[in-house]
């Protein structure tokens, strides 16, 4: 890549933010026209194409089978019928509502991923916020932020954990161990900013109608069959990968959405053509367009080439590198999709640590797994960063971008700015809460 | 009709920005050619390799062989920028396109190729690990360096070599692995700080050339314990740039078996006596733009740094202040290891 074709990478992908960011376009044509920019300057080429799916064809497939099995779930009225006991449970008060959402999603994100968390319970939560009087946008904003967060309670929580952790060969116990403390402590975080956040849940005191005839399931048979279909893809989420042929989540989303299609079919509920219809596709292009700017961004290399700069700047201060790594992969994670921030920052952070002279030259190398423990505050460092920064903004994270779909299509609208309100001051207190998290594990080391 | 006109010349400016932004050869190519100026990975200072003088001009076998590169692609054996590495950041330098080459005394070995997923295009110069001790102390050969403490520099293959060497003999020796640049490590040699400096041998004869009390206080012991084929590395995405520099490297080796030299290049190659001149005055033009370089690549590669015998004896042989043997770095046809395949 030419040096000119570096700076309009940077250019368009900055007009696209701005232009997101300002509300002057929709978000999914502004995020097409960048990528068609890119295409005509030659930043993209159809290597680059073929090598898109690598990063996005896992993700779009998740969120695909997730928005499939929740509508056919959906037609079966099991949300309505789940909906009242519920409500019941909030007592009317958005306090409890709240603090149960962050719960529940934190629980269901130890066994879903991420976006299709907030896929699957979006209809229980808007319900919920309805039937109490209140906006659901706060509600919707905060799952994604909690399921976000809850991705760093295990070494698979999130696709970013993942990659970081696998390149330096931790393994799930030693990340339990290591890291997921930090991730309890990112989600304990956001509670005490709730009552400041959404003063206007928080303070909600709805009289509930006293408990009528307990609602019915529309199909029962089709929503047990469809709530197999659920608890298959959570199985194979945990247990795929340990099959003698392997199954990786985005192949169960695609295998449980095939299931679910076929119920629907075979039960004559809905025609195909229109459980396809209500999947997000705007969200879906969107997503991939976003990508798609990223491929363009990661092979101008600028973060990579930042491996000299922080050893001519932090020199063997692995403390201070790490919170460096920490704030500017979570600053670039909040407006850039943090899969492919982290990978390229592994290479920067190892190429750090090799010039550092902290491991050998082969460290570079994915074989490599003798890390000294001095530096693995390092990395749980950029898995802090990554996975946190993506709360600050409606683009952060593929989670953000479908609880912002969602809530259009329910009703609201979620702004840039609307979501920057919530998402910034918790992104802070989060990545404080990791920065703490990361001294510490340095201090132990030491 | 205005709304025609209007979308018309939309689409025609289109077109023409794609064009003139779509790619053709290599990544790197591409961006050393936009650029103008070739980013070449050297040492922190090697005599007769990679080494600036006072003005900051860099001279040496490996610098030549950046300015060589530079030459073929754009013109201008000036059109380089030296960026200076420690041992440790060359391959973070590389991996991060920080720079476009490394040329620094670095040895091809398979764990590095296919571990750190770099291509060497081919070699420089082959050297071998030897051991550098003060001439005082009287020691003839390796066998009498059991159990000293012995300099040497981390980060490069040495440090493994030294004492997988000695273990296999049943002895074992200090390594004083220093964190610093190969200087630093002669430095902390010349100070007495350990009985014996191993690394490649001809780096032990560049920094014997700047030893304080002169170069005779410090012998060279004449066993090698390694075989330390040094050579330029680039990134294995890129195999047209690959291509490229394996090709100069070749064209400096076929030069010196032609008879072609800097002063005569342009003469010999526009004159074209004989088939294998003809050949050369034919494929350089015909097969420079697909290589990636100017039509005149080869000549302007020669024309740069002397063909392959030049180079060596003004940076390291018989007209330098190394004064290093040519040794395995001979022709083929002479004796030595150096061959370049057909053009």
């Amino acid at each position: 890549m030419s040096d000119l074709q570096i700076y309009l990478t940077v250019g368009i992908f900055a007009v696209v933010i701005l232009v997101i960011a300002f509300d002057l376009l929709d978000l999914a044509l502004a995020a097409l026209l960048g990528v068609a920019a890119m295409i005509l300057t030659g930043i993209l080429d159809e290597k680059d194409f073929l090598q898109v799916p690598n990063i996005a064809a896992g993700p779009i497939a998740l969120l695909f089978g997730g928005m499939v099995v929740a509508h056919v779930l959906e037609t079966t009225g099991f949300f309505t019928w789940l909906g009242t006991p519920f409500l019941r449970l909030t007592g009317g008060s958005g306090k409890r509502f709240l603090l149960m959402l962050v719960a529940v999603v934190a629980v269901v994100c130890a066994v879903l991923p991420n976006a299709t968390t907030v896929i699957v319970l979006a209809p229980l939560i808007i319900r919920t916020a309805q039937a109490l009087g209140v906006p659901f946008a706060g509600p919707m904003i905060l799952t994604a932020i909690v399921s976000n967060a809850a991705g760093l309670l295990t070494l698979v929580g999130d696709p970013a954990t993942f990659v970081v952790g696998s390149s330096i060969g931790m393994t799930f116990g030693q990340y339990l161990k290591q890291v997921s403390l930090g991730g309890v402590f990112a989600v304990l975080v956001i509670v005490p900013l709730l009552p400041v956040l959404m003063p206007e849940v928080w303070k909600a005191r709805q009289e509930l109608k006293p408990s009528g005839p307990a609602a019915r399931l529309e199909r029962p048979g089709l929503a047990a069959l469809a709530l197999l279909v659920l608890a298959f893809m959570v199985v194979m989420f945990m247990l795929g990968e340990a099959l003698p042929v392997r199954v990786l989540p985005p192949s169960v989303a695609i295998i449980a959405a095939t299931f679910a299609l076929l119920l629907v079919y075979s039960a004559k509920v809905q025609p195909v053509d229109e459980v396809l219809r209500a999947v997000d596709w705007k969200t879906l292009i969107f997503f991939g367009a976003i990508m798609c700017l990223m491929q363009g961004f990661t092979k101008t290399g600028l973060l990579q080439g930042l491996a000299l700069q922080l050893y001519g700047w932090f020199g063997t201060n692995y403390t201070l590198a790490a919170l460096a790594i920490l704030a500017g992969v979570g600053v670039l994670s909040s407006v850039l999709a943090n899969l492919p921030v982290v990978t390229a920052s592994i290479v920067m952070t190892k190429g750090y640590l090799v010039a550092a002279q902290a491991v050998p030259e082969m460290a570079l190398s994915s074989e490599f797994t003798d890390w000294p423990v001095a530096v693995i505050p390092v990395f749980v460092a950029m898995m802090f960063g990554g996975t946190l920064g993506g709360n600050a903004t409606s683009i952060g994270a593929s989670a953000n971008i479908v609880s912002v779909g969602i809530s259009a299509r329910y009703g609201e609208r979620i702004t840039f700015a609307r979501f920057l309100r919530y998402g910034l001051p918790v992104t802070l207190a989060q990545l404080a809460v990791g920065a703490l998290y990361v001294v510490g594990m340095r201090w132990l080391a030491a | 009709m205005r709304i025609n006109w209007v979308i018309h010349g939309l689409v025609r400016a289109l077109i023409a920005c794609a064009i003139a932004f779509s790619a053709h050869a290599g990544e790197v190519t591409d961006g050393v050619k936009s650029r103008g100026k070739l980013r070449c990975g050297v040492s922190n200072g090697i005599p007769g390799f990679s080494m600036p003088d006072a003005s900051g001009r860099w001279s040496g076998l490996d610098a030549d062989f950046c300015r060589a590169v530079a030459a073929a692609v754009l013109g201008d054996p000036a059109k380089v920028q030296f960026v200076s590495l420690k041992s440790s950041e060359r391959f973070p330098a590389l991996t991060a396109k920080a720079v476009d080459l490394v040329v620094r005394n670095t040895t091809w070995t398979m764990r590095r190729e296919v571990l750190l997923k770099l291509a060497f295009p081919g070699i420089l110069y082959y050297d071998g690990q030897g051991f550098m001790v003060p001439a005082a102390a009287g020691v003839k050969s390796l066998d009498e360096l059991k159990g000293a403490t012995i300099c040497v520099e981390k980060g490069t293959t040495h440090e493994e070599q030294l004492i997988d060497h000695f273990a296999a003999r049943g002895a074992k020796v200090e390594p004083m692995v220093i964190d610093s640049s190969a200087a630093g490590v002669a430095s902390a040699f010349f100070s007495g700080k350990c009985r014996a400096y191993t690394s490649d041998a001809s780096q032990l004869a560049a920094l014997r050339s700047q030893a304080p009390g002169g170069a005779q206080a410090f012998v060279i012991l004449p066993e090698l314990i390694s075989k330390e084929p040094l050579g330029p590395v680039v990134r294995r995405d890129d195999a047209e740039w690959t291509s490229l520099v394996r090709w100069v490297l070749y064209s400096l080796i076929a030069a010196e078996e032609g008879g072609i030299t800097r002063a005569n290049a342009k003469s010999a190659v526009a004159q074209a006596r004989g088939p294998a001149m003809r050949r050369i005055a034919e494929y350089q033009a015909r097969y420079g733009k697909a290589l990636g370089a100017r039509e005149d690549w080869f000549v302007q590669a020669i024309q740069a740094a002397g063909n392959y015998g030049e180079m060596f004896e003004r940076n390291v042989g018989a007209e330098s202040a190394l004064k290093l043997e040519r040794g395995p770095n001979r022709l083929w046809n002479r004796g030595g290891l150096m061959y370049a395949p057909p053009l």
